[in-house]
């Protein structure tokens, strides 16, 4: 690929000018920032989306795809981060879908050998007959990368491919992408982890902002060296922490149990407190029931099962008007789903939640809009939103602004808990490396604060105390300084610490 | 530039829906330019025509009010039609058969008719609160239910003794002053213009209106932000019942020379529909509506100059309106027009 | 296929139900089998609508506007009709115009991205002005139209009534949409684009194609339909000849799961009711004790009660309604 550009057509410039080549069996580590550019990069190459210039070679040839079918035709095949699998779909059917292998009538059986036959050349166990939906996400994967290399191809683009894995599963995934590469396949890897790259390539391009800022063979790089080619001179400062003795306990949870959206416990049984003054960190990976604990947390889901005392009360009824009323400040999961409406400006997203406050009201439930907007002002104000004004639609921010904004408007409501819920996820590093500085400045301020994060970096830089989430448990719990981080990635695969209180 | 762009967007659909209402002419060999000449000129020619214009808007901005309401919340309300219907009965119930004071008697008429609207949405509104049951199809049967009940009522038990025609016309003590002799304009519009005032301030000025639209823009986030959601779903359905019954009251107690609903539901039928244009084109918002309204008024008072100048029938508006909401179900063609023109 | 057998018994107790009915009705002095062929000329409408939009609704792709083709092609049906001097042309005709207002509204869903609902709506709305419009102006006659007996498609004589061959071919192409979407690989693409497009696209099969495919097939159906109204059941049009129809075709859909069978046996059910309202309407001795407005509402009821019976228990494809895009 040569000298790649792509603008897209809301003029936003994804890449400046980008080099990059692919040499046969060879794994070659994309790394970068979010928005640095790698996934617009390979989406260009698997024939996503078209460059706005520059051009394609493959074996010294130019090429042009004009969608993903003429991309696979030439043997280049891509796992999305977001996986597309039809979920109800089973894994064969799946594997099989745009291949059928005849143009009519659907004969699913004829084909199911073929694709038994490339799982065991691969090495890769999937069950074929279960819909997707229902497997874990590293089978999930796998079926994706089947369905890819169902069509024989050559080129396999991984998108961060080990961000929902466990440490085992990620384990698992690069010794079969080492199988792969011996049999003379080429892998893209793209990811922002620098010890995976580290681990996995034979050689490292490193994006930034749209450009290239560096490459080089695998032995020869540094952590340091790439650090400073994928961030520029801001490597992310560390957030310093002083020792303080924590003070009462502001939030009991005891035997909690919560059901999940398909009727199945999600949440099966956690007690833990959370101080005054203190951070406590809740690690694992996503989709083991912090969604559920932290939504019920903050009054938006039942709880089936066990109580919620904050100041020594039962939270009692559990709404989220209530939650908000005793103290207790959310910064949701994901601000475009709960935290924010787009289309609302960002004097009315500086009220959401908060909209009941009676000092945002006049009589007859009238909104007060003088103290509103010199509300927002304030806000955009003290926590360095940068908007164009008050009165500007929340959709023209940028993800991190419009993340301040919601850490802003929740760290103003006096609480007594910070309830954190990935709140830094998606964002640069500017932002990134001031909310978590906000959140400690709580915890020195006094305040409760529960970190929930699937970057285990995040919540053992902040944290005072953790537990690790998994299948709806805690598997350990303690002092920050307890764990060594080998352990911690254990107990992320469900590999519980010998001899260690759950 | 930003802030005219939804303007300059209704303009646009309005003029693509005119050329291609002007090209269904064309096989039946209507001249365009001749029929739209005469529509505007009977629409604006005289201040006659433009009281005229005016009353025809009147019960369209209410119209309009029940789906832009509905839309806020994110709804898709298409029950003006029957609300209307049912605020129209009502109206005939308390203008004609309640005998009541001066002053109080209109005030009263008006007020049942709004409430007979509220109650007829109100079924639709629980079984899509209660049971999921989406709003359109739900909206739309019970407009056709609504049709079949009003017939029934204005027949057997609300008709003018010997002309079964219509209904007994409303009482004098009930009917709206009209505003200039021999037009049909009646002071009922500033009661329509008031109510899409409030409305605007319910929407934008109160915790009410910000909850209901928050459901509209982000329901999750209006979970987390504590909104009930099921209560704000009824208001916007009821205040849209309202909005509906006050526009068939209008043509009841609000309209010469009638003051009577047809046996056929004629004087009012497809007001309701007409109003989902008329929100669109107003951006679904109360005020945009007033304007909207006032240029889909004066369509249906030229329309009939229209027909009987070029001989194009006056129903032809009707589909000029089909064709506006076409138009503003996408999006994209005012992205891609500017790009055109920018090349 | 568990789901399958108990809706299928769920329509059979219904079936039991209408029976009894049935006989209810034939006590009190109307015949059962007049019932059931003014319940089939009922259902074939509402099963055309409703089989195509089901097709269209898996690909994703919600046609609201089934109201407003019903009505253009009713009208359209029966020009063509009268210019060829054969009904059969007539449906033909309200096919293909019912096809080409199906490829307007999947050009713009698919390429336009436009919201599918105001569309549809939108469609409804030009079919409310435009139909009384070519009334008057092809037969210069304000909002009816009468047109010679010998275009009607004409009924086959059977022991269970008079049947019109268009109602069979409702039936057939219901079996047909079964097997066209359980069967085949375009049913097999067809189903994953409305659940997940990103899937087809990325394994190289045109998402635009598909939902155009559906969005036209869906039309076509229901011109058919409209087109019957006139030229095989009525034998004349009106201004609001579809009278909700299309929104009741819609209720089918909801009824059946998107289910095409499922949707036949919900538009035969529909139909029966709406049978059953003319024949008490026309029948002496019951027409005074029931007015006739009331029993004109049975049909509108009717699919409230069901739709509001069914739903929640029904699963609809993760993307209906909305358009894809490559980011």
């Amino acid at each position: 690929m040569r000298e790649i550009h792509k603008v897209y057509p809301d003029g936003t410039v994804a890449l400046r000018g980008v080099d990059f080549r692919l040499e046969p069996g060879e794994i070659v580590g994309l790394l970068g920032e979010n928005g640095a550019g790698k996934t617009t990069l390979m989406k260009i190459l698997s024939g996503l989306l078209p460059p706005t210039r520059g051009e394609i070679r493959i074996d010294g040839r130019p090429v042009r795809f004009r969608n993903p079918a003429d991309a696979l035709r030439a043997g280049i095949g891509m796992v999305h981060q977001i996986f597309t699998l039809v979920p109800p779909y089973t894994a064969l059917e799946n594997i099989l879908l745009g291949q059928e292998g005849s143009a009519l009538w659907l004969a699913k059986d004829r084909a199911r050998d073929q694709v038994q036959r490339l799982l065991e050349e691969l090495g890769l166990s999937i069950p074929l007959d279960v819909p997707v939906e229902l497997l874990p996400i590293g089978v999930q994967q796998r079926v994706e990368i089947a369905k890819v290399l169902y069509r024989g191809t050559q080129v396999l683009i991984l998108d961060e491919p080990t961000s929902a894995l466990t440490p085992l599963e990620v384990e698992e995934l690069f010794r079969f992408l080492q199988r792969l590469k011996e049999g003379g396949r080429s892998i893209v890897f793209i990811t922002h982890k620098l010890r995976e790259v580290l681990e996995i390539s034979d050689r490292i391009v490193v994006l930034r902002n749209g450009r290239v800022t560096g490459e080089i063979p695998t032995p020869e790089a540094t952590p340091e060296l790439l650090a400073e080619w994928m961030v520029g001179r801001a490597v992310v400062p560390r957030v310093s922490r002083s020792p303080r003795p924590p003070g009462e306990p502001v939030l009991v949870v005891r035997d909690l149990e919560v059901m999940g959206d398909l009727g199945l416990l999600a949440v099966k049984g956690v007690s833990f407190e959370v101080r005054a003054g203190e951070i406590f960190g809740i690690a694992g990976v996503e989709g083991n029931g912090q969604s559920e604990l932290a939504q019920a947390l903050g009054g938006l889901r039942p709880i089936h099962r066990g109580e919620i005392l904050l100041d020594g009360k039962p939270l009692t009824p559990l709404t989220p008007i209530e939650a908000y009323r005793r103290g207790i400040a959310h910064i949701p999961e994901d601000r475009l789903r709960f935290g924010m409406a787009l289309n609302f400006d960002v004097a009315e997203n500086s009220i959401l939640s908060r909209q009941w406050e009676p000092a945002f009201l006049r009589g007859w439930g009238r909104l007060d809009w003088t103290r509103i907007l010199t509300f927002a002002a304030e806000l955009l104000q003290r926590f360095q939103v940068i908007a164009p004004g008050v009165r500007a639609v929340a959709r023209s921010l940028s993800g991190g602004n419009q993340q301040k904004l919601v850490v802003g408007r929740e760290l103003t409501k006096e609480p007594r808990l910070i309830l954190a819920v990935h709140p830094t996820r998606g964002l640069d590093v500017a932002s990134t490396a001031y909310i978590r500085e906000l959140l400690v400045q709580m915890r020195d301020a006094g305040k409760a604060v529960l970190l929930i994060s699937a970057d285990l970096d995040e919540v053992l830089e902040l944290s005072d105390r953790i537990a690790v989430m998994y299948e709806g448990k805690f598997l350990g719990m303690g002092p920050v300084e307890a764990f060594r981080r080998e352990e911690i990635g254990l107990m992320m695969g469900g590999v519980a610490p010998q001899g260690r209180a759950v | 530039m930003r802030r005219a762009r939804p303007l300059l967007e209704s303009l646009l659909a309005i003029s693509i829906g005119l050329i291609a209402g002007g090209l269904l002419m064309l096989p039946f060999r209507y001249d365009p330019l001749k029929a739209y000449q005469a529509l505007f000129q009977g629409a604006f020619g005289t201040p006659d025509d433009v009281l005229e214009t005016l009353a025809f808007a009147t019960p369209l901005m209410l119209t309009a009010i029940t789906f832009a309401v509905g839309v806020r919340a994110g709804l898709f309300n298409i029950g003006a039609e029957g609300q209307m219907y049912m605020g129209a009965v009502s109206a005939v119930f308390a203008a004609s058969f309640l005998p009541l004071p001066p002053g109080v008697h209109v005030l009263v008429a008006t007020l049942v008719a709004m409430i007979g609207g509220a109650l007829w949405s109100l079924i639709p509104a629980l079984l899509k609160i209660g049971r999921g049951v989406h709003e359109v199809i739900s909206t739309i049967m019970f407009n056709w239910i609504a049709f079949h009940l009003a017939t029934y009522l204005a027949i057997y038990y609300l008709a003018e003794p010997g002309r079964a025609e219509r209904t007994r016309p409303a009482l004098p003590t009930a009917r709206y002053p009209i505003l200039a002799e021999g037009s049909t304009l009646t002071a009922v519009i500033f009661v329509a213009i008031l109510f899409c005032l409030a409305v605007y301030f319910i929407l934008w000025g109160t915790r009410l209106g910000y909850e209901l639209r928050l459901v509209g823009e982000n329901p999750e986030a209006a979970r987390y932000a504590g909104v009930r959601i099921g209560r704000a779903l009824l208001w916007s359905f009821l205040i849209g019942g309202m909005a509906a019954g006050l526009a068939g009251a209008s043509q009841i107690i609000g309209r010469p020379p009638a003051w009577s609903l047809y046996a056929t539901l004629g004087n009012v039928a497809t007001l309701g529909f007409d109003g989902i244009g008329v929100a669109l084109v107003g951006r679904n918002h109360p005020l945009g509506g007033i304007l909207a309204a006032i240029l889909f008024g004066a369509l249906q008072h030229g329309g009939r100059f229209m027909e009987y100048h070029a001989g194009v029938v006056s129903e032809l508006v009707r589909a000029v309106n089909g064709l506006i909401v076409i138009t503003l179900a996408v999006p994209e063609i005012w992205t891609m027009l500017r790009r055109r023109l920018r090349r | 296929m568990k789901g399958l057998l108990r809706r299928l018994g769920w329509i059979g107790l219904a079936a039991l139900a209408i029976g009894l009915l049935a006989y209810g009705l034939e006590q009190v002095g109307l015949k059962p089998i007049s019932l059931l062929e003014a319940g089939l000329l009922a259902m074939t409408p509402l099963a055309l609508a409703a089989v195509g939009e089901c097709v269209n609704e898996k690909a994703g792709v919600v046609n609201i506007g089934l109201e407003g083709i019903l009505l253009i092609t009713a009208v359209v049906g029966v020009w063509v009709a009268e210019q060829f001097n054969s009904g059969t042309a007539g449906l033909i005709g309200g096919m293909v115009v019912g096809a080409l207002i199906g490829l307007v509204l999947g050009l713009l869903a698919v390429y336009g991205r436009a919201d599918q609902i105001i569309a549809g709506m939108g469609v409804n709305i030009f079919a409310l002005g435009f139909t009384p419009y070519l009334l008057m102006s092809l037969w210069a006659f304000p909002g009816i139209h009468i047109f010679p007996r010998e275009l009607m498609v004409p009924r086959w004589t059977t022991p269970v009534g008079q049947i019109s061959p268009v109602t069979l071919v409702a039936v057939l192409l219901a079996i047909l949409a079964h097997i066209l979407l359980h069967h085949t690989v375009l049913g097999f693409r067809i189903r994953a684009v409305g659940e997940k497009p990103e899937a087809v696209d990325v394994a190289g099969v045109r998402v635009d194609l598909l939902r155009l495919f559906t969005s036209i097939l869906g039309g076509a159906l229901c011109g058919l339909g409209g087109a019957f109204m006139p030229l095989a059941w009525f034998g004349g049009v009106v201004k609001e000849i579809s009278a909700g129809r299309g929104f009741i075709a819609l209720a089918c859909v909801v009824f059946a799961g998107l289910e095409p069978l499922l949707a036949l046996a919900a538009a035969f059910l529909f139909g029966l009711t709406e049978g059953i309202a003319y024949a008490v309407a026309v029948t002496p001795g019951v027409k005074e004790r029931i007015p006739f407005y009331f029993v004109n509402m049975l049909p509108y009821i009717t699919t409230l009660l069901v739709v509001a019976l069914v739903i929640g228990q029904r699963r609809f494809p993760r993307t209906i309604g909305r358009p894809y895009a490559r980011e």
